[in-house]
């Protein structure tokens, strides 16, 4: 083949799929944000089934002491794959499905910024899941624990290769975490519908800003750290190996200077989602929008000097630790900002206490539990008795169960209407949320006493006559209430799926731009771009006398009937009558990007490129050669396909 | 009105169990008899680490009664009713956005000041303490070496201190990352390779305290502990006198079990640290063998390790638990590990490494029960002795070959190297001597094989991996007796 064809016939080697396809295929080329968000949400949520099973396999084995259901080499390799899947394939794909459905419904845009690049997000999410996951088929997952301490990952420490999956698969998931940070940002930044400014943005998207540029700045580091790790593993060299002068420190800074904006980027799109709920379901604005929007940043901002708080035990020196305390109790006064902030925002507020609210309310009350326990580690003297033990363990499950999890619960139950057009069981969801309350308690309560009782992490069993036995066995019965609460949510899925509540476009009587549009979305989201006046323009276009009282620009918002009521259910106003508009009619003569195979194609070369170096080079091989016919393709493919008739 | 007080009605179960939460939070500081409860503090270290704890819990405690109240009793009673109109829309309020800015950062300097206030205080004892012991730690997968480099001595795990005086240990790793913890005691520090930190201690009452491992470091993690015996000062120097008399000769099974012992374990095992200058020698051997280790840690590898970092079991006999803090020391526990560790513990080097735990089905040691027995005997049998004299392998006067013999013997040379032509680690020694005599072209018999003791990787018989540590202990005279012993080999 001459090289003057080449840039014609690439195209040519897939035609382009178009929407006569149906089924899988129209999920696999698909460039819809909602859909992608859609796969996010269900892949995220079975890896969440994946990693609890994990946790109560743990729990079974420490419900007694003694205990010898599992051997040591399985329970390493359950609490470091547990510790990896809640974070990596869990809670960040559920924040990122959020990220994807109501990005571009609450910016008032079609898609994102890059479509395809989207895809290839998801796709490169699903593979790295799965590269990592093979290693337990393959003669043993990871056992070095998620924080992976030099030198235990060290070849003569770990003989096996599952932590070279671990480096391997976190690589994968790091690129696609990197892509959808960049189209977040840029989508943020670009594609807000006119007159909304940054200070009009609601919330959430403030939020799924902060955590997008945090995920920019962090990812590289751990990137980084795994590079030279996966060096010193497959190609012999010594970053981290003491002995030939290694430094094991290294290792550890590397991962807590990136693993501590981590732990905002798990938690700030759960304020977000509370952010969301809070008004809604009192029926004001958020209190203080600019301080929770200002905390959010500053959050993110001091995320950056507070990790040797994760290494006060490690021997930096007192000067170091003071350093790193005062700027670690720093960060809790902006934290209390919110907190207060959502209190004041349901103060005298008209509350209705169905399930989403129930969230995040127990989002508050449980995320505060974890900040206060943090403060009590944020005191180098006392951490040195809490270090490693079960309060540390206690402290995180508070701060990542009952804050980030209740919170994407939250956020579950209350845009379920607008994702699917049909509620979730109001009855179901409340069972859910009392037993997941108790059970998440009872599981993790205990764990407080038992680590100031000595007990430390990681420890596959313990000896009988510590005085721990109770508090573990407590334990391990709530692990199986929360068990339990989570089987009940799929029964809910599953009964609303049957059942169909029909929901209206804004069910709620909610504030933000999506509950302008019908349940669910029609693809084209938008027959017309909103406009927007204020900040939460929706509720002001169903209470245009709010404005004249709090003494607003008076000028009536773009759209709005003189005088339109909200009824509690749907709006009349505005937004070019979207609400109402069958799908199929809205949106003639809109243009959306073009159906795409070029991403999964990319994602499953990348991920056989990665698997390959720690099965058979010729694997990489293959993987690198379909990645670059992946990236010709997608080059010389438009972005929306001029060809008229292709789609909507 | 009518439904609002039915609300507040409503309210005191609710603000009962939050009462009764705070209350069982506050009772988990009840326990302090637990072994290793942070409460039942017995030194300064440790108190001032719980007084801390406790001044910052109630502050927080205060914060959690305010913010949980605030949730249920503002989710309680303003819940909508039917009929009403939308509820004032406030936005905000910059003075209360102050107040809750400024309250909770006056509350976190007062937690800053005792904070690091005691950082300083944890760090180093106090100035001008006078009599500071020093102590070393090592962290080893998966046991704790402590060495007392002011008397010469060396034990593994259990750590003898005495009251009343101030302990500085100093903190490192051979391996992996540890972290050395004594909950009542004070408050863990990590032992890192490539560094040495440290932590002080000082133990207010005589007694035994746990310690256990709190950093994650292999599989068996779980079970590294180990015992810190604090006794009177008096007490303390009769154990450290101790640890430097050799025990009585042993008789009976105990003196078949020391042939044994010579002969299987104590290639890895140092058992007579009393001698002079076996203190250095010892430390020194110890990093032999993990070079050893790591130069061949997989234990399938054909080149596998059969030398590993081992516990110095001197006056073993004397200690209260073995295998890192997990058994009682009794004769059964103790058949019971040699026979087969993993019953007890998981993973071990041990077991993994040492020969006469290979080529067996199950891994167990290569040895009958009787001589089993015999081996816990001797083990048994190893405390200080009446007499203090120094029985070291020449005690009985022998010279010449029957000296190399004993001292081959003693320092497990005959572990890996077999007195036929067989091989069971190392090549066997019958006719080594006019072997060694045709390895290199103009280097004599006695010149190799002293080079070979010294620096064994000098000169590699074909077939054998480079895994036979250095002996530094032996003298040339040694050297040159071990091979007058070699010489009688045909």
């Amino acid at each position: 083949m001459s090289s003057n064809t080449v840039a014609i016939s690439i195209p040519r080697l897939i035609p382009r799929p178009t929407e006569r396809h149906w089924g899988i295929w129209s999920w696999i080329t698909t460039v819809d944000h909602k859909r992608i968000g859609t796969l996010y949400g269900v892949t995220a949520f079975l890896w969440f089934l994946v990693g609890g099973v994990e946790a109560l396999v743990m729990r079974w084995q420490l419900a007694m002491p003694e205990s010898e259901a599992i051997t040591p080499e399985v329970y390493n390799q359950l609490f470091t794959m547990h510790g990896t899947t809640m974070v990596f394939l869990v809670i960040m794909p559920l924040g990122a499905a959020f990220f994807n459905w109501l990005i571009p419904l609450q910016l008032g845009a079609r898609d994102v910024a890059f479509p395809r690049l989207n895809a290839f997000s998801y796709w490169t999410f699903l593979f790295g899941g799965i590269l990592l996951n093979v290693s337990w088929l393959v003669g043993g997952a990871p056992d070095a624990g998620w924080f992976g301490y030099s030198p235990l990952t060290a070849n003569a420490y770990s003989l096996g290769d599952g932590v070279t999956y671990w480096i391997l698969g976190l690589q994968v998931l790091g690129v696609a975490s990197l892509a959808a940070a960049f189209n977040f940002i840029v989508t943020i930044f670009n594609m807000r519908a006119p007159g909304m400014t940054m200070f009009k943005m609601p919330l959430f998207t403030w939020m799924t800003l902060v955590t997008s540029v945090l995920l920019v700045a962090a990812m590289p580091v751990i990137t980084v750290a795994l590079i030279e790790l996966q060096f010193d593993r497959l190609f012999g060299m010594n970053f981290y190996n003491t002995a030939k002068g290694g430094d094991p420190i290294l290792w550890q800074h590397m991962f807590w200077l990136f693993g501590h904006p981590e732990v905002y980027i798990l938690i700030l799109p759960a304020m977000g989602i509370v952010s969301e709920v809070l008004p809604t379901f009192s029926k004001k604005p958020l209190y203080g929008y600019p301080f929770v929007v200002f905390s959010g940043i500053t959050i993110g901002f001091l995320g950056w000097f507070v990790w040797s708080h994760h290494m006060f035990t490690v021997g930096l020196g007192p000067a170091a630790n003071t350093a790193f305390t005062i700027s670690t109790m720093l960060i809790a006064v902006p934290t209390g900002v919110k907190i207060f902030n959502w209190l004041a925002t349901i103060w005298k507020g008209h509350i209705t206490l169905n399930t989403p609210m129930l969230f995040s309310l127990g989002f508050i009350a449980m995320f505060t539990i974890g900040g206060l326990s943090g403060v009590t580690h944020a005191s180098p003297p006392t951490d040195a008795q809490q270090q490693d033990t079960y309060y540390i363990v206690a402290h995180f499950h508070y701060v990542l169960f009952g804050g980030a999890m209740f919170g994407i619960f939250s956020g579950i139950y209350y845009w379920w209407p607008k994702m699917t057009g049909h509620f979730l069981n109001e009855r179901f969801g409340k069972v859910h949320f009392f037993l997941m309350l108790i059970g998440f308690n009872l599981t993790f309560a205990p764990m407080h006493w038992i680590g100031l009782d000595g007990m430390p992490r990681r420890v596959y069993t313990y000896a009988e006559g510590m005085g721990w036995d109770d508090a573990n066995l407590a334990a391990t019965a709530g692990a199986f209430l929360i068990a339990l609460s989570v089987l009940i949510f799929m029964i809910n899925v599953l009964y609303s799926r049957l059942k169909k509540e029909k929901a209206a476009a804004d069910p709620w009587d909610a504030r933000t731009l999506e509950w302008t549009i019908p349940s669910p979305p029609p693809e084209h989201n938008f027959d017309q771009i909103p406009v927007v006046k204020h900040r939460d323009d929706f509720w002001y276009k169903k209470h245009p006398e709010l404005l004249h009282e709090e003494g607003h620009d008076t000028a009536k918002p773009l759209g709005v009937p003189h005088g339109a009521q909200a009824d509690g259910h749907h709006s009349e106003g505005g937004y070019g009558a979207a609400a109402h508009a069958p799908a199929g009619h809205g949106g003639a003569g809109v243009h959306l990007p073009g159906l795409s195979y070029y991403p999964i194609i990319i994602s499953i070369g990348l991920a056989l490129a990665f698997g390959g170096l720690v099965s058979t080079i010729v694997l990489s091989a293959i993987g690198g050669a379909i990645m670059v016919w992946g990236l010709l393709g997608w080059a010389f493919e438009p972005a929306t396909e001029p060809a008229p008739g292709a789609h909507h | 009105m009518h439904s609002v007080r039915k609300h507040t009605r409503r309210l005191n179960p609710a603000l009962l169990g939050l009462v009764l939460t705070v209350a069982a939070l506050a009772a988990s500081a009840c326990y302090p008899d637990n072994p290793q409860s942070t409460f039942g503090t017995a030194g300064p270290v440790a108190k001032l680490q719980a007084d801390l704890f406790k001044f910052i819990f109630w502050i927080a405690v205060a914060v959690f009664v305010i913010v949980e109240a605030a949730v249920i009793i503002f989710s309680l009673k303003f819940r909508a009713k039917r009929g009403e109109g939308l509820p004032e829309q406030t936005h905000g309020n910059t003075k209360l956005e102050l107040t809750w800015t400024i309250i909770p950062a006056l509350i976190l300097v007062a937690i800053a000041i005792p904070t690091i206030k005691g950082i300083y205080e944890t760090a180093e004892p106090p100035s001008g303490s006078k009599d500071v012991l020093e102590i070393q730690a090592i962290g080893h997968q998966w046991w704790f070496e402590f060495r007392y480099p002011d008397s010469e001595v060396i034990t593994a795990n259990e750590l003898h201190v005495p009251t009343g005086r101030p302990v500085v240990v100093k903190l490192r790793s051979q391996d992996v990352i540890h972290s050395f913890w004594i909950p009542k005691l004070a408050g863990k520090v990590d032992m890192v390779p490539t560094r040495e930190n440290h932590l002080w201690f000082q133990a207010d009452e005589a007694g035994v305290y746990f310690g256990q491992c709190a950093e994650f470091c292999g599989i068996s993690h779980a079970k590294m502990r180990f015992r810190v015996i604090a006794e009177e000062p008096e007490k303390y120097a009769a154990w450290i006198k101790g640890m430097r008399t050799p025990p009585d000769a042993p008789a009976g099974t105990a003196a078949e079990g020391r042939t044994l012992f010579a002969g299987n374990c104590s290639t890895c095992h140092t058992s007579d640290s009393y001698r002079d200058g076996a203190y250095a020698a010892e430390i020194t051997q110890q990093d032999n063998r993990f070079a050893a280790w790591l130069a061949n840690p997989d234990p399938e590898g054909p080149t596998a390790s059969r030398i590993v970092s081992a516990p110095n079991l001197t006056n073993f006999g004397e200690r209260i638990t073995f295998a890192a803090g997990l058994r009682d020391l009794t004769r059964d526990s103790l058949v019971e590990w040699i026979r087969d560790p993993s019953s007890i513990k998981q993973g071990t080097h041990m077991q993994a490494h040492a020969a006469v735990y290979q080529e067996t089905d199950d891994n167990t040691a290569k040895l009958t029960d009787v001589e089993i027995g015999e081996i816990a005997d001797y083990l048994l049998s190893l405390k200080p002795g009446e007499g203090a004299v120094v029985e070291t392998p020449d005690a009985g006067g022998a010279t010449g070959a029957e000296k190399g013999r004993q001292l081959a013997a003693a320092n497990g040379c005959t572990a890996c190297h077999s007195t036929g032509d067989n091989t069971v680690v190392g090549p066997g020694w019958k006719g080594i001597y006019e072997i060694a005599a045709t390895r290199r072209p103009g280097l004599s018999a006695d010149a190799y094989i002293k080079e070979s003791i010294k620096t064994p990787a000098a000169f590699l018989v074909p077939g054998f991996g480079p895994i036979m540590p250095p002996f530094a202990g032996l003298s040339d005279k040694d050297i040159t007796d071990i091979i007058e012993y070699m010489k009688t080999l045909k």
